[in-house]
C-alpha cells in the first residue's frame, strides 16, 4: 500500500476553472499544481513526476491531446491516468482517445469539480486521504 | 356503259360527245348527200332519156312521112342510145313490132308490159322488174306524122341503180366526206386541247370527291397558263397556303405543337437565364448542350456554341487550374447521381463549385446532366456559422464551467473560509457578467446589421469622452505592464457622436492592442480632430496580424488562425461591432498591421 501523497498536474488556459478545480484536489489530500498551457504543463511534468494529469483540450500553444502525445513519448508517463477536460464534445472520441493515447477519462465542459476528484480517485485505485469536500 | 362514261371526265365526256353527234351529223348528211345525189341523177338520167327520145321520135316521124316504116329500124339502130339502155321498139298501132333492138322480135306482137304506169307530158310509161331483177323504166312515146298516128316508140332503161350512186359518191368520198371527218376530228383535237386544263382540274376534283371525308385533301397547281389555270393555281395557292398554317393531324394536335414549340423556345430561355450552370453530355461525355452559366462560373468566355463538342469533365478541370487531376468523378459510377465540389483557382477570387452529374432518365437520351452551382456565399456562410458556433460555444461553455464549478464547490465544501468564498461569488459574478456582455454583443451585432439600432448624436465634450475611455483601460496596460502612449490635442473641439458607443469603440480597440501586446510592450493612442472628423488611432507593438487575415478582423466571429492567440478569449464581435459604429456615424475603419512588428486600427469619425 502506497502511502505518499499523489501527485495531480491540472492544465487550463482558464485560469479560474484551474483554481477551482486545484482548490477541490487539494481538498481531497492531492499534491497539486496548475499550469495554464501544454507547453508550460509539459515542463511541469518533466520536472516533477505526477501520478494523475488533468487536462483541458482546447488551450494555446499546445493542445491537450498534443500535451498528452508528448507525456506517453516518455517512459514515466507510460501508464500516467490522464483526464481530458473538453468543451467540444471531444467525449464522442472517447474509445479512439483511450486506444490512441491512453487518455482515460473525459469530462465535458462544464463539469462538476466533485466528479474530476471522485474520478482520479478511482483512477488511482486509492487515495491517501478521503476527499472531503466530495459529498 | 353509263358507269364508265361517268368515270370519263366532264371534259373528255364533252370531246367524246362532240365526236359522236359531230359523226352522226355527218354521217346523216352523207346519207342525205347520197340519197339526194341518186334523186338528181335520177331524174337527170330520165330527162336525158326523154330528151333522147324526143329526138328520136322526131326522127323516126320524119323518116315515115318520106319512107313509111321501111328505116325504122335502121334509125334506131344508128340511135346513139344513153347508158343503161334496156331495149328499144317500135310498135304499131295494131301491137305489132315494127323495129327492135332484138331483131327476132320484128314482126311479133309486141309483149306487154305490167308494172307501175308513169308519165312525163305526152311520154308514158310503165316501171317494172325484168326477169334480173332490175328496175326498167318503159319510155313510151306516141309517134304521130301529119295528124297519122302511125305507131308508139318504146325505149326501156334500166333504172339508175342506187349502188351505182354510191360508187360515184364514193369517188367523190375524199373530198365530200374525209374532210368534214377530219375537219370534226381536228375541231375535237382543238376542244381537247381547250378542255386539256379543265380536265386536269377535273380529276383532282374526282379524286377528292372519293377521298374520305377525314383525309386531308392534296392538291396540285396545274402547268399551263391559261385562265383556267392560272385561276386553279391562286386556289391551290390559297388552300396549301392555309393548310400550311395547319397541322396534318388537326387542331388539338397543332396547338400541342406550337405549344410544344413555345415551351421549348420558353424552356432554352429559361435555362440560359439561371444562375446555375446547366449543361447536357452525351455517352462519351461531350457536350450537347451548355447554358450560358456554365462558361460565367468556371470563369472562361467560351460561348454555348464554342462549348458544343467539347468533354465537359476535362473542361471543368482545366478551367478550373486543376488539369493535373485525371477525375472529378469515378467512371465507374456513370449511372448514378454524383455530387463533388471543386475549388475553381483560375479566377482572381477563388470560387467553390459543387459539380453534380446525374444520368440522364429519358429512354431516348442517353448521357448526363450536369449542373454547376457557385457555393462560394453558401461556404462562406458555413464557415461563418462554424466561426459562430466554435465562439459561442466556448463563449458560453467557459463562463458557464467556471459558475458551475465554483458554485458547485461553494454549495458542497463546508470548510471554505469566508474570505475564499467572497472571491468565489466574485469570479461567478464576473463570469456571470462575461455571458452577458457576450450576449449582449450578440443581439447589438443583429440589432445593428438589422438597423434596428441607430445611434444617438450628442454634443460632447472630447476630453470627456476620451478620459472616460483612459479610465476603462489603464488597468489592463497596467496589468500587463504595458508602456501606454497617450497623445491627445490640447485643445479639443466638442464633437457630436454618440459618446457611449465610441468610448466602447475606443476601448475595444486599445483592450484589443492590450490583448495581444505581450507584457512590456507598447500602445499609443493619438488623437486629432479637424474640421469635420475625428481620428483615433491605436498603434501597438504586438504580434500584428497576417496580411490574408487583415481584412478580416471586422468579420463577426472571426478568429485569427494564428496559434499564439488561440488562448487568448474573444468572442469575435468586437471589432465587428466598432465599425459597425463608426461606419453608423459615416465613418470608416482600418488596419494596417505585420506580423511580429505590431498593428496599427484608424477610426475616422464624422464629428457632426
Amino acid at each position: 500500500m502506497e502511502t505518499r501523497v499523489k501527485r495531480a498536474l491540472i492544465v487550463d488556459d482558464n485560469v479560474a476553472l484551474a483554481r477551482v478545480t486545484q482548490f477541490a484536489l487539494d481538498g481531497a489530500g492531492y499534491e497539486t499544481e496548475t499550469a495554464f498551457n501544454g507547453r508550460l504543463a509539459l515542463d511541469a511534468a518533466l520536472e516533477t513526476q505526477f501520478d494523475i494529469v488533468i487536462t483541458d483540450q482546447q488551450m494555446p500553444e499546445m493542445t491537450g491531446v498534443e500535451l498528452c502525445q508528448g507525456l506517453r513519448s516518455r517512459p514515466e508517463y507510460a501508464d500516467c491516468p490522464i483526464i481530458l477536460l473538453t468543451a467540444k464534445g471531444l467525449e464522442l472520441e472517447l474509445p479512439r482517445l483511450r486506444d490512441e493515447l491512453g487518455i482515460d477519462a473525459t469530462f465535458a465542459k462544464p463539469f462538476s469539480p466533485s466528479a474530476i476528484v471522485k474520478a482520479c480517485g478511482e483512477l488511482l485505485a486509492t487515495a491517501t486521504v478521503e476527499p472531503e469536500c466530495v459529498s | 356503259m353509263l358507269r364508265s362514261s361517268s368515270n370519263l371526265g366532264l371534259p373528255r365526256k364533252v370531246v367524246v360527245f362532240y365526236l359522236l353527234f359531230s359523226l352522226v351529223a355527218v354521217s346523216w348528211l352523207a346519207v342525205g348527200l347520197l340519197f339526194t345525189s341518186h334523186s338528181v341523177a335520177e331524174s337527170r338520167t330520165t330527162s336525158t332519156s326523154l330528151a333522147s327520145l324526143g329526138k328520136t321520135a322526131a326522127a323516126l316521124e320524119l323518116d315515115y312521112l318520106q319512107n313509111g316504116t321501111a328505116n325504122l329500124q335502121q334509125i334506131l339502130q344508128s340511135n346513139q342510145w344513153s347508158s343503161g339502155l334496156q331495149s328499144y321498139a317500135v310498135v304499131s298501132l295494131e301491137g305489132t313490132v315494127l323495129a327492135h333492138s332484138d331483131l327476132q322480135s320484128i314482126g311479133k306482137p309486141a309483149n306487154e308490159t305490167r308494172g307501175e304506169q308513169l308519165s312525163w307530158g305526152t311520154v308514158s310509161g310503165v316501171r317494172y322488174e325484168n326477169a334480173r331483177g332490175q328496175i326498167v323504166n318503159e319510155y313510151r312515146v306516141p309517134l304521130v306524122a301529119h295528124e297519122d298516128h302511125f305507131g308508139t316508140l318504146r325505149v326501156a332503161v334500166n333504172q339508175l341503180s342506187f349502188w351505182r350512186t354510191l360508187g360515184e359518191i364514193a369517188r367523190l368520198a375524199p373530198t365530200v366526206i374525209l374532210l368534214p371527218l377530219g375537219l370534226i376530228a381536228v375541231g375535237g383535237l382543238y376542244l381537247a386541247r381547250l378542255a386539256s386544263p379543265v380536265a386536269k382540274v377535273d380529276a383532282q376534283l374526282r379524286r377528292i370527291a372519293l377521298q374520305r371525308p377525314t383525309i386531308d385533301v392534296e392538291i396540285e397547281p396545274l402547268p399551263a397558263n391559261d385562265a383556267v389555270s392560272i385561276g386553279w393555281n391562286r386556289l391551290v395557292k390559297a388552300y396549301q397556303s392555309l393548310n400550311s398554317s395547319k397541322d396534318s393531324d388537326g387542331l388539338e394536335s397543332r396547338l400541342s405543337k406550337v405549344i410544344a414549340a413555345r415551351g421549348q423556345g420558353q424552356m432554352q430561355a429559361v435555362l440560359h437565364n439561371l444562375a446555375e450552370g446547366i449543361a447536357v453530355t452525351d455517352m462519351e461525355g461531350r457536350i450537347t448542350f451548355a447554358n450560358r452559366a456554365i462558361s460565367a462560373l468556371l470563369g472562361t468566355e467560351t460561348t454555348n456554341e464554342e462549348l458544343a463538342g467539347i468533354e465537359l469533365e476535362g473542361y471543368i478541370l482545366a478551367a478550373s487550374g486543376q488539369a493535373d487531376s485525371r477525375r472529378l468523378f469515378e467512371e465507374d459510377n456513370t449511372h448514378r447521381p454524383m455530387i463533388t465540389e471543386c475549388e475553381s483557382q483560375t479566377v482572381a477570387d477563388p470560387r467553390t463549385l459543387r459539380i453534380a452529374r446525374l444520368p440522364m432518365q429519358e429512354e431516348s437520351m442517353h448521357g448526363h446532366v450536369w449542373s454547376v452551382r457557385d457555393i462560394t456565399q453558401q461556404k462562406l456562410t458555413e464557415k461563418t456559422r462554424d466561426q459562430f458556433i466554435d465562439v459561442a460555444t466556448h463563449e458560453l461553455r467557459t463562463p458557464l464551467s467556471n459558475i458551475k464549478a465554483y458554485a458547485e464547490t461553494l454549495v458542497t465544501c463546508d470548510s471554505i473560509e469566508v474570505e475564499q468564498q467572497k472571491e468565489f461569488c466574485n469570479i461567478i459574478n464576473s463570469e456571470v457578467t462575461r455571458l452577458a456582455r457576450f450576449v449582449d454583443d450578440l443581439l447589438s451585432i443583429s440589432s445593428m446589421e438589422a438597423g434596428s439600432i441607430v445611434i444617438d448624436r450628442q454634443r460632447t465634450i472630447t476630453a470627456k469622452l476620451f478620459e472616460e475611455v483612459l479610465t476603462k483601460v489603464r488597468p489592463l496596460m497596467k496589468q500587463k505592464n504595458i508602456d501606454f502612449v497617450v497623445q491627445l490635442p490640447e485643445k479639443m473641439a466638442d464633437v457630436e457622436v454618440d459618446k457611449d458607443k465610441v468610448v466602447a469603440v475606443v476601448v475595444n480597440l486599445l483592450g484589443n492592442a492590450a490583448k495581444y501586446t505581450p507584457e512590456n510592450g507598447r500602445v499609443t493612442l493619438r488623437v486629432k480632430i479637424d474640421e469635420a472628423q475625428l481620428h483615433i488611432t491605436v498603434e501597438d507593438t504586438g504580434m500584428g496580424i497576417a496580411s490574408d487575415e487583415a481584412s478580416k478582423v471586422f468579420d463577426k466571429f472571426f478568429r485569427s488562425s494564428d496559434p499564439r492567440v488561440q488562448g487568448e478569449t474573444g468572442t469575435g464581435l468586437g471589432l465587428a461591432l466598432a465599425r459597425e459604429v463608426v461606419r453608423m456615424h459615416g465613418g470608416d475603419i482600418t488596419v494596417e498591421s505585420q506580423i511580429d512588428q505590431g498593428s496599427t486600427f484608424e477610426a475616422t469619425i464624422p464629428i457632426k
